[in-house]
């Protein structure tokens, strides 16, 4: 994965290609300024334990640090603890160190009793959106002012990555005693910026920290992080000068920046995957049991793999995305650093005339009758469309039904659909983007999918600590998951970021997150 | 006088208590649970069994109705689920900017409106009534979103004299204030201008071909103690009249346009908080959105018979 720096790059047509990537602009700025962030949507609560949005952690970025972070290339590495942690040779214990003299945007200082504090919150907050990923956490304990052992009730090979997400932020114990459940309106951290104010719906503030232990670094006195959900207007502020950076900009918006001499633009992979989700046993909602459903769809994987086969992820990605997504065919990115999935390249291509001889060995009456039901955004109803025109030359009828978020929210994980559009913003583990979608009783497996070999490789691939066996796993994973065609895979998102050309020194990683620690005014 | 408007008091307070009831039970009939809305991405179900958990959504509907209706009358809107900051402070913030809009729409849509309506009728048949048509037209025509992102390339971007976004006070910096809100006045006020400027036009038409006019013209008056004098001065109660029932559509209007030029107005709040299953600020937004109605009513009534003694007749017994 390379990153490629530039001077004064505009939009330099690397990151508008498929594979091109621009991460950073490493000139030099100067002290001083305001930068205006736009998201894409309000952040949810600014708790650490609670928040569940994509672009919360984008404001995190800017105010938490974590135990471990990630770098360019989607490594870990260390960010408040001072190495990679060490794990015993059974798996169940780890160990690590965290920086000394530390101080939180309050004034305490950081030391393993706050690390051991977040933890526990972490995992026990009732509400606690860490609780699934910190629950194979049985112990916490300081053994020395500045080192934490965690004892595990099994090996858990995710977890240093878990604790590179907001697992692994500490938060500042008085602050924590202090503001009890209010914390969100309060949060102190360790973080380049502090807290200083959150206007619902218009914006939160932060302020550079003067007890950052890096605070020489950072240039800027503020970063206001401001929600603009409609593109356009993200883009027309974007050239009008009132915002700096435009965060998840879509292909449409950028390809418009393209013509804008005064911006420029910023992109990395993503880990995450777009795709189509089937019913294939959800009869009973959401964490029950599997059972039988009675559409084609469920009855015969041929029928599934038929409407997979009348796909093409590549007119996909041209028609709806301008060509500036990449296709995908498995839930891990190939970008990743940690068991790479399958390349774009290998994705199984368009066969319509196989897709009507599975039909017709199945035994299907066609054109045989689909609702799907897709986002209400511009582009999801494109990619309806799309796949649409595409099933129906292979013997499908698909109906599309456009369904707002909270109302799809609650019909897919119900069970009352055959199928619906599924993303997922991605996770630096693998297991992140499989256990909770695959697993039988996996937190968000909507689709009814139960397989026990499926099951014991997640668990495998946990607690495996070999990365080779790992990547052998995950790839065992991706195509059984492939076979079972319940979750269709089908392109993967990039992270487009447009800034003002003046603006220097932020940092588009695989995670998604825009960070801003290092940003400035071009000298 | 008091016995009646004790009377309107009182039923005031009882259509609150009902709308308070549909309000409630409207939002709960939403599709969507508010639990799956609130955990995201990360749904486990021990996750919403905790949000379910702390924000009362597994009790009985009456239950749930009366702890909010318990906490509202001590003034508490309760905590957005979302956000976790307090309802109230977040309707005291967003409050402003829609009144604020509200205001200058209403300005904006009076001067040009009724403006170009005297134009029109007096100009009858002639290009300056074919413009004023023309342009009242466009106004009742042009999509919202598009006439914003118009304003915003061409002021804000090619001729940068209006800011594209943002809400400042007008106590914090009156200047930077007006330049960021007269787009979005434009934008909300234009519709509203061209329905002045028709109801305008065809009530100055019938005042200037009415007997009065012509009498005061016989009687020698100016060209503009006719027009402003006699003619507008009546032709102002139809539109006034107007203008009252447009007021609702104002800040309905809003919405849309508090979207386009990224305002924290009460219209952005209410969407926000659909689209998250919001429920305390949706009740919230609703509940004071109908309360000040209530009140508008109330004083209006008692406005009335206090002018007019008869309308008491009809409350007080």
């Amino acid at each position: 994965m390379l990153s490629t720096t530039a001077g004064c790059g505009s939009l330099q047509s690397s990151a508008t290609e498929v594979g091109g990537e621009r991460m950073t602009d490493d000139r030099p700025v100067r002290d001083g300024g305001t930068l205006t962030v736009a998201l894409n949507a309000d952040p949810d609560k600014l708790d650490p334990s609670l928040a569940q949005t994509l672009v919360g952690r984008t404001v995190f970025a800017g105010m938490c640090e974590k135990l471990y972070d990630v770098d360019e290339a989607g490594k870990v590495v260390p960010q408040l603890a001072t190495a990679l942690p060490k794990t015993s040779p059974d798996g169940r214990t780890v160990t690590f160190s965290v920086r000394k003299g530390l101080k939180f945007s309050d004034g305490t200082s950081l030391d393993a009793a706050a690390v051991v504090t977040s933890l526990l919150r972490h995992r026990d907050l009732p509400g606690s959106a860490r609780a699934t990923e910190l629950a194979p956490l049985k112990a916490v304990e300081a053994t020395g002012a500045n080192t934490v052992k965690l004892t595990l009730k099994q090996a858990y090979v995710p977890l240093t990555a878990v604790l590179a997400d907001r697992s692994g932020m500490v938060m500042s114990p008085a602050a924590l005693k202090k503001y009890g459940k209010n914390f969100t309106n309060h949060p102190s951290c360790v973080g380049p910026f502090k807290f200083v104010e959150r206007v619902g719906g218009d914006r939160i503030v932060l302020a550079k920290d003067p007890n950052y232990y890096d605070a020489r670094d950072v240039h800027l006195d503020k970063v206001i992080y401001k929600p603009i959900p409609d593109g356009s207007v993200r883009l027309a502020n974007l050239r009008s000068g009132d915002i700096q950076v435009g965060d998840q900009m879509a292909p449409v918006d950028v390809k418009s920046a393209l013509t804008e001499p005064k911006l420029q633009l910023f992109n990395s992979p993503s880990l995450g995957y777009q795709g189509i989700g089937l019913n294939v046993g959800n009869v009973k909602g959401l964490g029950e049991k599997p059972g039988k459903l009675d559409t084609a769809l469920a009855r015969d994987v041929r029928v599934r793999e038929a409407f997979e086969l009348s796909i093409d992820r590549d007119l996909i990605n041209k028609v709806v995305f301008q060509g500036m997504y990449e296709p995908a065919c498995g839930p891990v990115s190939p970008e990743s650093a940690i068991a790479p999935g399958v390349a774009a390249s290998a994705c199984p291509k368009r066969d319509v005339a196989k897709a009507k001889r599975l039909l017709k060995a199945a035994g299907v009456k066609t054109p045989l009758k689909i609702e799907l039901k897709t986002s209400t955004t511009p582009e999801n109803s494109r990619l309806g469309q799309v796949v649409q025109a595409m099933a129906k030359e292979a013997g499908f009828a698909v109906s599309l039904r456009p369904t707002e978020y909270a109302t799809m929210l609650e019909e897919t994980d119900s069970g009352h659909y055959d199928a619906f559009t599924s993303g997922w913003s991605g996770r630096l583990d693998p297991d992140g983007n499989i256990a909770s979608f695959l697993q039988t009783k996996g937190a968000m497996n909507a689709y009814g999918f139960s397989d026990d070999e499926t099951d014991a490789l997640i668990e495998r691939g946990r607690t495996e600590a070999d990365p080779a066996e790992r990547a052998k796993i995950y790839g065992e994973l991706t195509r059984r998951a492939n076979d079972a065609h319940a979750l269709i895979y089908v392109y993967r998102q990039k992270n487009y970021v447009v800034a003002g050309k003046d603006v220097a020194g932020i940092r588009v990683y695989g995670d998604g997150l825009v960070r801003v620690k290092a940003a400035g005014y071009a000298k | 006088m008091a016995a009646y408007v004790l009377t309107r008091v009182r039923q005031s307070v009882i259509t609150l208590f009902l709308v308070s009831i549909v309000v409630f039970a409207g939002i709960r009939a939403l599709p969507g649970d508010p639990a799956l809305a609130l955990a995201g991405e990360e749904r486990s179900p021990a996750a919403l069994a905790a949000i379910r958990a702390e924000y009362g959504l597994d009790d009985n509907i009456v239950i749930q109705y009366g702890r909010f209706i318990g906490h509202a009358l001590t003034g508490d809107l309760g905590t957005s689920s979302r956000t976790g900051l307090p309802v109230s402070d977040a309707i005291g913030q967003a409050l402003p900017v829609t009144l604020e809009l509200a205001a200058l729409s209403l300005l904006l849509a009076v001067v040009l409106g009724i403006g170009a309506g005297i134009v029109a009728a007096v100009r009858r048949g002639r290009p300056a009534e074919w413009i004023a048509n023309g342009l009242a037209l466009l106004g009742l025509s042009v999509p919202t979103f598009w006439l914003g992102m118009v304003l915003v390339l061409a002021f804000a971007i090619a001729v940068p004299v209006f800011a594209a976004s943002g809400y400042v006070p007008f106590g914090t910096d009156p200047l930077d204030n007006l330049r960021r809100m007269v787009l979005p006045a434009i934008v909300l006020g234009s519709g509203l201008a061209a329905v002045v400027m028709r109801q305008t036009r065809a009530a100055m038409l019938d005042s200037l071909s009415a007997d009065y006019v012509r009498t005061a013209r016989a009687k020698g008056l100016t060209r503009r103690e006719v027009i402003g004098g006699h003619a507008l001065r009546n032709s102002l109660v139809t539109v006034v009249t107007v203008l009252g029932l447009q007021l609702g559509h104002l800040i309905s209007g809003a919405v849309v346009t508090e979207q386009i030029f990224v305002l924290p107005g009460f219209g952005k709040l209410t969407i926000d908080a659909v689209f998250t299953r919001d429920y305390a600020t949706l009740q919230g937004v609703v509940l004071c959105t109908s309360a000040a109605y209530i009140l508008i009513n109330l004083l209006v009534d008692v406005a009335y018979s206090v002018i007019d003694p008869r309308i008491r007749l009809g409350g007080a017994k």
